[in-house]
């Protein structure tokens, strides 16, 4: 039996104006140029390459790209809903060994099978998401990190694939000069897109019930969020963009290995540059991979080994959970110093 | 019916080391709600102060233990200080230091590959190599040895909790924080206490795997999701159940090995910590509100 008030076309018309004014003047405060500007200049940043070699630039927007596609992707299920996972490298290895195996065997190129691949590894995730998500806290932590392991002993005895010894993949006919500019292109689309899906999503309602999972689970399930269904359609988004990601950076490298992919280290990173940048909020993950790469450029170039490296990244992340845990966005924010070319959200 | 005991005994000698690894982490997590993914790599620091005693003065690894446990438990004190002694009090306690941990592992690792470099190494005392024979069946000395005195450390740990009184305020707070404070524990003394403690045991760990395995800064993480199997599978923060744990997992991964090739027997170990956590998410001998909330 349903029942009608006379009034609630009313109250839901004026609440819809309400909103409608709410999100007027919170577009009045945001600088929609700036993204847009940065987007263009990397979109004819490649043009320099008429003039001179500048690969190593494209290799660190690119690598950059990689790394703000796998933040912001994490950030659906670690920043918004607040599942912490040690193991989402994993779908970057699915990503970029599915793709790989398409290019190796039947010529498919990866700026083509990434959408699939994705969805491919979406349904892995969502799949995996159904076993592990059932445990919360410290227990999906260490869950995850068991995923990563089983993988990893997996793939490392998987011969289709090559084993621990990985497998070459097929180099691009281009010239050194333009070798990288479609990975280039491609990995930027893909970060773009992750980071406008990761906006959406905070902003629907699907979001709302993420951010509220985050909060208490218990209450939010008992406000008639199907909390299971959400966690789990978390997980299998994030593990998309993270698969594409993973599927373009494989075929760029040229060469596939447990070792590159199934590393804890890499997990390590994309946690790192949520919490660095601000867990949950749209800027933080690039901003934070924005600081990881210069971060590790400076170790590498000022003292080159890459134990000291994992020092390096291990202080800045033990630094920024002492003294900043809402991270740079959400420090400045909290201060009311948020720059509004920074403002995202 | 000689390959079974044989493996079973393998199995068991293993197990022994396991849980000495493992006893130190679940003491953590017990009295501090700390899941501390940084003790393997701590273990292998107590393996290279062991291995350096060792190497330049030619002290035996066994005889290395109590100095690596008493320079670990420093090195414990300066972490618990340094890392973990803020939010103590915080709901969300146990998820911020799974983070903090984890940033601890990557510091001890990457001081300890810049130092050492990642080169195997092992200490290689007499009796690591030979083996006891009982008709057709071998054991082992090395890992009989350390099998044996990792028991007899945990035993000891054991009666200290049992029956001292700071083993006792350790086990209420472990019960019931409130409650214990409530009856006059001093709880931040308490943490420290059993903070020291965990990672004194990792030291004495690290000795004992030096001649047991080859170790070197980056095999942590390979050993994390391992202990963290034993300590699940008993039940965090029970010290008995981590000893069961690691007893039992270990005899099947022996099993498995023989069986299906020596890389997959640490899947055991991998698979069973996922399915104890999706399953019985306490473990055999743990409190259910703990983890499963």
């Amino acid at each position: 039996m349903s029942m009608t008030f006379e009034d609630s076309g009313a109250v839901l018309e004026a609440r819809k104006q309400y909103n409608a004014k709410l999100a007027q003047q919170a577009d009045k405060r945001r600088a929609w140029w700036f993204p847009i500007a940065v987007m263009a200049l990397l979109m004819v940043l490649p043009a320099l390459q008429l003039v001179g070699n500048y690969n190593y630039l494209l290799h660190m927007v690119l690598f950059t790209a990689s790394y703000v596609a796998m933040a912001s992707s994490w950030n659906i299920l670690g920043g918004f809903t607040g599942y912490i996972s040690l193991g989402h490298t994993v779908f970057f290895a699915i990503g970029g060994y599915l793709a790989g195996v398409l290019l190796a065997r039947y010529g498919i190129s990866s700026l083509i099978s990434a959408p699939l691949v994705g969805l491919v590894a979406a349904g892995f995730g969502y799949l995996i998401g159904l076993i592990t998500l059932r445990v919360r806290g410290p227990s999906f932590i260490i869950s995850s990190l068991a995923l990563l392991m089983i993988v990893r002993i997996l793939f490392d005895n998987w011969h289709f694939i090559g084993g621990a010894n990985g497998m070459a993949l097929p180099v691009t006919d281009l010239g050194v000069l333009w070798a990288k500019v479609p990975y280039y292109y491609a990995m930027i689309a893909i970060a773009a897109l992750t980071v406008i899906c990761a906006y959406k999503i905070k902003h629907s309602k699907f979001g709302l019930g993420l951010r509220a999972i985050s909060k208490d689970e218990v209450k939010a399930e008992s406000a008639g969020i199907n909390t299971r269904l959400y966690k789990v359609l978390a997980f299998a988004f994030s593990a998309f963009f993270i698969a594409m990601a993973g599927a373009v950076w494989g075929e760029y490298l040229t060469y596939l290995r447990p070792n590159i992919f199934l590393i804890i280290l890499v997990a390590a990173n994309m946690m790192l540059m949520c919490i660095l940048g601000g867990k949950g909020t749209i800027a933080g993950p690039v901003i934070g991979a924005i600081l990881l790469v210069a971060f590790n450029e400076f170790f590498v170039a000022m003292m080159g080994a890459s134990e000291l490296n994992i020092l390096g990244t291990g202080a800045i992340m033990a630094a920024v959970l002492l003294f900043f845990p809402l991270g740079v966005v959400g420090t400045l924010a909290k201060a009311g110093k948020l720059p509004r070319i920074l403002n995202w959200d | 019916m000689a390959d079974i005991i044989q493996l079973t005994i393998l199995g068991l000698a293993l197990g022994g080391v396991f849980a000495l690894m493992g006893s130190g982490l679940s003491l953590v997590f017990g009295v501090m709600r700390v899941v501390n993914l940084a003790h393997p790599a701590l273990i292998i620091a107590g393996a290279y102060a062991t291995y350096w005693g060792w190497r330049l003065l030619g002290v035996d690894p066994v005889l290395m233990m109590p100095f690596s446990a008493a320079l670990l438990a420093v090195v414990g004190i300066v972490i618990y200080k340094v890392f973990f002694e803020k939010d103590a009090a915080s709901a969300k306690y146990s998820d911020l230091t799974v983070l903090m941990a984890f940033a601890v592992a990557m510091i001890v690792e990457g001081a300890l590959g810049g130092m050492f470099t990642n080169t195997q190494r092992v200490t290689s005392p007499s009796y690591a190599t030979e083996a006891i024979f009982i008709g057709e069946i071998f054991i082992p000395k090395g890992q009989l040895i350390a099998g044996i005195i990792s028991m007899t450390i945990i035993g000891s740990l054991g009666l200290f909790l049992k029956f001292s009184r700071t083993g006792y305020a350790i086990r209420a707070t472990t019960q019931n924080r409130e409650a214990a404070e409530l009856l006059g524990v001093n709880l931040r003394f308490i943490a420290l206490l059993s903070f020291a403690i965990g990672i004194a045991l990792a030291g004495c760990a690290g000795s004992l795997v030096s001649f047991v395995f080859n170790f070197f800064p980056a095999k942590h993480w390979e050993w994390i999701a391992i202990m963290m199997s034993l300590v699940v599978l008993g039940g965090m923060g029970s010290i008995l159940g981590t000893v069961v744990g690691a007893l039992l997992l270990s005899v099947l991964a022996s099993y498995v090995g023989a069986a299906a090739g020596a890389t997959w027997s640490t899947m055991v170990f991998f698979v069973a910590l996922f399915l104890v956590l999706l399953v019985r998410p306490q473990g055999l001998f743990g409190d259910k509100s703990e983890l499963a909330s």
